[in-house]
């Protein structure tokens, strides 16, 4: 039987939704508008691949937002087991409880049952999740899934089915409501195809030159709109060269920063070569970027 | 209930849930993994969204039916496709690839290559290369499987203790949980410490054949080499290369071995060309080597070295390949050849940057080498 609650979500009709990711600071185009009314209304974990600094870990943060409820994340790496993931005893409270116990001739029975209490539990990420109450449900953010194991994954399959958590010593936990769960992955490896079955798939791309003028003009307001066009052409230039790492949305950001820390007003050779850090983490791309006409960079047009 | 189709025809629910399935069936054939429960989330998903909007229509399709992007790009063919009723190529991947890798085959025209070395010498056309790419003919059906020569080739690369743990009585942390767990019988009291060692970390192979001319003979070794690889370490990558490289990963989870070698003939259509080991390590280092774990992945690139190329770009992209994997391991099935020493300019450029060197050229031959082989560190 169902025991879990029914959520109305505010993602109900199409066209409202840009408008109200907008209104917590993130441009969401038409597929991430979709993907996530789509996974509201059939209860589906979304898993977003894509290039670092693209906003996938944003999603997931504006749509605790926009939910006006709590974030969770778990971040993976590798080693990741249920003990940081999930719970965990507070071993060392448990063995003081034993010793005071033990003075006060507690029998041992009494002392089993005491110390394998909720007191003496540290929950994880994945079981807060599962025990936050409703009726808004939490948004889980399982952030870069591929830097974890391959076991942890598995782990993962069973628990997104049903939102359910067996702790031998207290019981069975069933998610009230279910938590919104955002998986990224930056690609580092495939990711297996059963979890990848479970979820909503969608690929998040750098975006168009007048997609990532929005988000500047958005996170920066401050910065003049000549300069934001220039910031994103640039950038956008930058990304057809065959970098090794190319700047992404939050270098982009960062770089609009640099710029209006510096009192820059418009873009040239200089400004670039001295702020190539900024939106190039590579020193083999640096220098790449060095090695080429800037000027002609700056004023290329793309076919 | 008369719904509009994203077709912008009225027609009746059961049109739509045919053209739905018409597009299931045909992203299936087109290489896409369609099972009966993702079929099932397409009929959910139709539930929630305006089906006239035909961009909308083609977006939640794609949600529920592709896994990675490359499945975004062929869908995206398959769909546009059946509406404009031109039936999807036989190459999707292919076409999925070469939008990624952004080749051109062209580039290879002019790469001489080790021409000579084949004796075969076609135009590099891709009609003529297409022909040529009939994997099922150099498929060795009575070689027995690799899988536990990769599976002794893994042992011996993996080195490097991992953060997991595993049980072990000789350990030297202990495992407090298990210790607490254990002394329940005891009042509580820790007498039998539970201890764990550090498990060993997983080896990420990265493995890069070159399928050019000069390689043909070897090709049975290759396909070998590429199914055990890709079957025992399901972390690792398969990438191809002669003049184009292709990671054909996806293509070798398959279980029918005639099935897969199908698939990769229609996507590896360069198969036999020219050499550009410059390219392939670019492509390498841009693609699959900057996705990190440069500590646990090691690099096999199984080629004979012969290429014209830029000698200079295979020195740099080595060198930055370096610096991102744990180690290079270089398998070269001509070494020992007369002429290997004098022409194969690109193996001597190499040669400074490899960490173990391995002249084998069928399974036997490395069975022997990984039994010699010492432990990298």
């Amino acid at each position: 039987m169902d025991t879990q609650q029914h959520f109305h979500h505010p993602f109900q009709h199409m066209p409202d939704i840009p408008e109200l990711f907008k209104a917590h600071g993130y441009i969401a185009d038409k597929a991430i508008s979709l993907t996530t009314k789509i996974a509201f209304d059939l209860g589906k974990p979304i898993l977003l691949e894509g290039e670092a600094g693209v906003g996938k870990t944003q999603l997931a943060k504006t749509l605790a937002a926009i939910l006006e409820t709590r974030l969770i994340r778990l971040q993976c790496y590798e080693g990741l087991d249920t003990s940081s993931a999930l719970y965990e005893w507070n071993y060392a409270k448990q063995i003081l409880a034993i010793r005071l116990a033990e003075s006060s001739k507690s029998k041992q029975t009494e002392i089993e049952t005491s110390i394998f209490t909720e007191d003496y539990l540290f929950t994880r990420p994945l079981l807060q999740a599962v025990r936050h109450g409703g009726p808004t449900p939490p948004v889980l953010l399982i952030d870069e899934i591929d830097r974890a194991d391959e076991e942890f994954e598995a782990y993962l399959l069973e628990l997104l089915s049903d939102f359910q958590v067996t702790i031998p010593e207290l019981g069975t936990f069933e998610a009230q409501v279910r938590p919104i769960v955002i998986l990224t992955s930056n690609r580092t490896r495939e990711l297996n195809d059963a979890l990848k079955r479970r979820c909503l798939y969608l690929w998040v791309d750098y975006p168009s030159m007048e997609k990532e003028q929005e988000i500047i003009a958005q996170h920066v307001p401050e910065i003049n709109a000549d300069l934001t066009r220039s910031i994103s052409k640039l950038v956008n230039n930058l990304r057809s060269i065959d970098f090794f790492k190319k700047p992404g949305v939050a270098e982009s950001l960062d770089w609009a920063q640099a710029l209006l820390s510096l009192r820059v007003d418009s873009i040239n050779s200089q400004i670039l070569f001295d702020t190539a850090g900024v939106l190039l983490k590579y020193k083999d791309d640096i220098e790449r970027l060095k090695a080429l006409d800037m000027e002609s960079l700056i004023d290329y047009k793309k076919p | 209930m008369t719904i509009k189709n994203p077709d912008g025809r009225n027609s009746e629910n059961h049109a739509v849930a045919s053209h739905t399935l018409n597009i299931c069936t045909a992203a299936r054939n087109a290489g896409l993994v369609i099972t009966p429960a993702r079929s099932i989330d397409v009929f959910k998903t139709l539930g929630c969204i305006d089906i006239s909007d035909k961009k909308e229509y083609q977006l939640a399709l794609r949600l529920n039916l592709a896994s990675t992007k490359e499945e975004e790009i062929i869908f995206d063919r398959v769909f546009n496709g059946y509406w404009n009723n031109t039936p999807e190529s036989e190459g999707d991947y292919i076409l999925a690839n070469s939008e990624m890798i952004k080749g051109s085959l062209d580039a290879g025209l002019s790469n001489e290559g080790h021409r000579d070395m084949i004796s075969e010498s076609d135009s590099f056309s891709e009609a003529a290369v297409a022909r040529k790419a009939n994997l099922r003919m150099r498929w060795d059906p009575l070689a027995p499987p690799l899988h536990k020569l990769i599976r002794e080739l893994s042992r011996r690369l993996a080195t490097r203790p991992s953060r997991r743990n595993q049980n072990s009585p000789h350990g030297t942390k202990i495992d407090i949980r298990k210790s607490v767990r254990k002394s329940v019988p005891f009042g509580m009291e820790l007498i039998n410490l539970s201890r764990t060692i550090p498990k060993v970390r997983k080896t990420r192979i990265v493995l890069l054949c070159d399928v050019s001319g000069s390689m043909d003979v070897f090709n049975p070794f290759l396909l070998q080499l590429m199914f055990g690889v890709q079957k025992t370490l399901k972390n690792s990558r398969t990438i191809v290369f002669s003049t184009q490289t292709n990671d054909i990963t996806p293509l070798l989870r398959g279980h029918d071995v005639v099935d897969v070698l199908a698939k990769v003939s229609r996507t590896v259509r360069y198969w036999s060309g020219g050499t550009n080991i410059a390219k392939a390590l670019t492509d390498v280092n841009r693609n699959v080597l900057a996705e990190g774990f440069s500590r646990s992945t090691v690099l096999i690139v199984v080629s004979d070295g012969y290429d014209t190329g830029d000698i200079a770009g295979v020195k740099r992209e080595l060198e930055l390949a370096k610096r991102r994997t744990r180690s290079i391991v270089w398998i070269n099935p001509m070494y020992g050849s007369s002429s290997f020493e004098i022409r194969a300019k690109t193996m001597k450029a190499a040669m400074p940057y490899i960490d173990e060197f391995l002249p084998a050229f069928n399974a036997q031959s490395l069975l022997k080498l990984i039994a010699g082989l010492k432990r990298l560190s």
